[in-house]
């Protein structure tokens, strides 16, 4: 099966070719242009030099989050444009499950942060069993203050590979908290890539083989349904006394 | 009889600027097969207003589906279209991200080209819908929720904007004060409705009309001349009557954009009038300036106001002068929020 997948859920626009799993192409930019002003040419450029058609695509892969609210609406609305045209099946994976294709064969857990600003990661924790290509999650994903999500990690007694948008940025901090039991991957590893996407996509293609309904996960709700329901619940305070 | 067969021109119109994910089907121009609006008001309403973040999760979640509809009921498939027009701006970044990123993907994938509206432009055009014979030059009226321009319009795709808000549009400016009057979201329908039963000279509210040769319009200073009544009127413990402010209000706006539109046709001697955007549905702007028009011998162009309010068949029907025309976008083409007519 031949397929495309796009991930716009950071800065990078990653976007990959690939077929039963295997990379045939990748397509990596993190410039200061827009995810919208990138995606359809670097997608066009990447099938002309695979000598591929769109004609050849078996199926749609997309990241849908979490990440930038607005990345991954970009990303989920070209991969459902796309599917819809062609009557492809799309799929769609978690970031951070994505992510954790980036530490495969390593020994320690694989911990994804993404840069969720107001001083939170989205992060979640995962463990490649030796011999097993699947990841198994031991922290499903979430957003959480950044020095919350260490001391976390601090009182599990085990060691980390960090990877994600935040992670090389992060290093001084995260080394101040775990120390020796932190690795933290270099940029080109641990920055979203399509390869971990395509692999990502391929692997929950064989275990559903079937098209998802996509919906973005964004995790968290806006700020207006936040203070919404915070002003509704004083409300209700209010009303009890 | 030549027995050409001339092709069709099918326009797939999406827009997605502020909070309806809509989309429409239009052959030749005036032909609309379907028109699908899927509105977000009631989503809105709780929080007062419109949401950027929340108009662009909901976009996202039904503009495929939107699309889907349109198509089925015009009984098409994006092989059976000759372009799509989308509306790239002016409008909120992250729901116009989301029309232009499903739009480009699926023209790409459909091998059409695609076509890049200003939101303002599919206003003005959706006079064409019914009207395909309109002479120029033509004289746009455009009032909404985000604009009031005076446009002179002299040829498709030629525009000269004669006069525009300087503070609040007119649509804005009713929102803030049916908001202080607690007629609730959105507030120009709730106005209309209250004015009902208001007298419309019970409270003489100022019109702006700036400079003796400006074309400019301000609302703010007349929506502010209405809150200080109001508060006035609340320390005096005085209790207003909300149909009297809500008429004089109304009636206020109205004067000034008609009074205005009359110094424009006199400047311009052009002899039809476009009303367009989502004021447009208000009927004391419709009958007063049909009455003065009348009296000038312009000709009032007016749409259903199905087709004042943002919807996707208007941008259909700009799309099809721009595929008339070639003007199509690039692969590139990005959402500009802030994008001006000219
Ligand atoms: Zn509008």
């Amino acid at each position: 099966m031949k397929y495309l997948t796009i991930d716009t859920t950071t800065k990078v626009t990653a976007v990959a070719l690939a077929e039963d799993g295997q990379l045939v192409g990748e397509g990596f930019l993190y410039t200061l242009k827009t995810h919208s002003e990138r995606l359809i040419p670097m997608f066009d450029q990447l099938l002309t030099a695979a000598a591929w058609t769109l004609q050849d695509l078996d199926m749609i892969g997309v990241v849908r989050g979490p990440g930038s609210f607005t990345g991954i609406r970009i990303g989920i609305a070209t991969a459902q444009g796309l599917a819809q045209v062609l009557n492809l099946p799309l799929i769609a994976v978690v970031s951070l499950d994505a992510l954790a294709w980036a530490g495969l064969g390593r020994t320690e857990d694989i911990v994804p942060i993404l840069d969720a600003r107001k001083n939170e990661w989205y992060t979640a924790r995962y463990y490649w069993k030796q011999g097993v290509e699947k990841a198994e999650c031991l922290t499903s994903p979430q957003a959480l203050p950044v020095d919350l999500w260490l001391e976390q990690l601090k009182r599990l007694d085990r060691s980390y590979c960090f990877v994600g948008d935040a992670a090389a940025k992060s290093k001084q901090l995260i080394e101040n908290v775990l120390g020796e039991r932190a690795v933290i991957l270099p940029e080109y590893i641990s920055l979203p890539r399509g390869a971990y996407a395509a692999r990502a996509v391929w692997q929950r293609w064989q275990e559903t083989g079937t098209g998802d309904r996509v919906e973005p996960y964004y995790i968290r709700f806006s700020e207006a349904e936040v203070n919404w329901a915070k002003k509704e619940e004083a409300r209700r305070r209010a009303a009890h006394e | 009889m030549t027995g050409s067969t001339k092709k069709s021109v099918v326009i797939l119109g999406i827009e997605t600027s502020c909070d309806e994910t809509s989309a429409a089907v239009l052959v030749n121009g005036t032909d609309l097969r379907s028109h699908i609006i899927s509105s977000q008001i009631v989503t809105h309403q709780k929080y007062g207003g419109v949401v950027p973040e929340i108009a662009s999760r909901e976009h996202s979640l039904h503009l495929y589906l939107v699309v889907q509809q349109a198509l089925d009921e015009a009984k098409v498939n994006f092989s059976g279209l000759s372009a799509i027009a989308v509306t790239y701006g002016p409008g909120l970044v992250g729901s116009l991200l989301v029309g232009v990123s499903g739009a480009k993907a699926m023209a790409y994938a459909a091998g059409i080209p695609l076509i890049g509206i200003n939101h303002l432009e599919g206003h003005i055009y959706a006079n064409f819908l019914d009207h395909q014979d309109l002479e120029f030059p033509l004289l746009a009226l455009l009032v909404s929720g985000g604009h009031t321009h005076l446009i002179l319009f002299e040829a498709h795709g030629q525009y000269q904007v004669l006069g525009h808000t300087r503070d609040d549009a007119a649509g804005e400016a009713l929102d803030k004060v049916a908001r202080t009057l607690g007629l609730g979201y959105p507030g120009g329908p709730q106005i209309q409705r209250v004015a009902q039963e208001g007298d419309a000279f019970a409270f003489k509210f100022p019109r702006a009309m700036l400079e003796p040769d400006s074309l400019d319009f301000s609302f703010s200073g007349m929506k502010s001349a209405v809150l200080n009544t109001l508060n006035s009127a609340r320390m005096q413990g005085d209790t207003l009557s909300v149909p009297d402010i809500a008429a004089s209000f109304q009636q206020a706006v109205v004067d000034v954009l008609v009074r205005k539109t009359l110094i424009a046709i006199e400047r311009t001697g052009v002899k039809t009038l476009l009303l367009a955007g989502g004021v447009a549905a208000n009927s004391l702007l419709r009958e007063t300036l049909e009455n003065s028009l009348s009296e000038h011998n312009v000709h009032l162009v007016c749409p259903p106001p199905i087709y004042c309010t943002d919807n996707g068949a208007m941008i259909a029907v700009a799309g099809y002068y721009h595929y008339l025309a070639g003007d199509f976008a690039p692969w590139t083409l990005n959402a500009v929020p802030g994008l001006e007519l000219v």
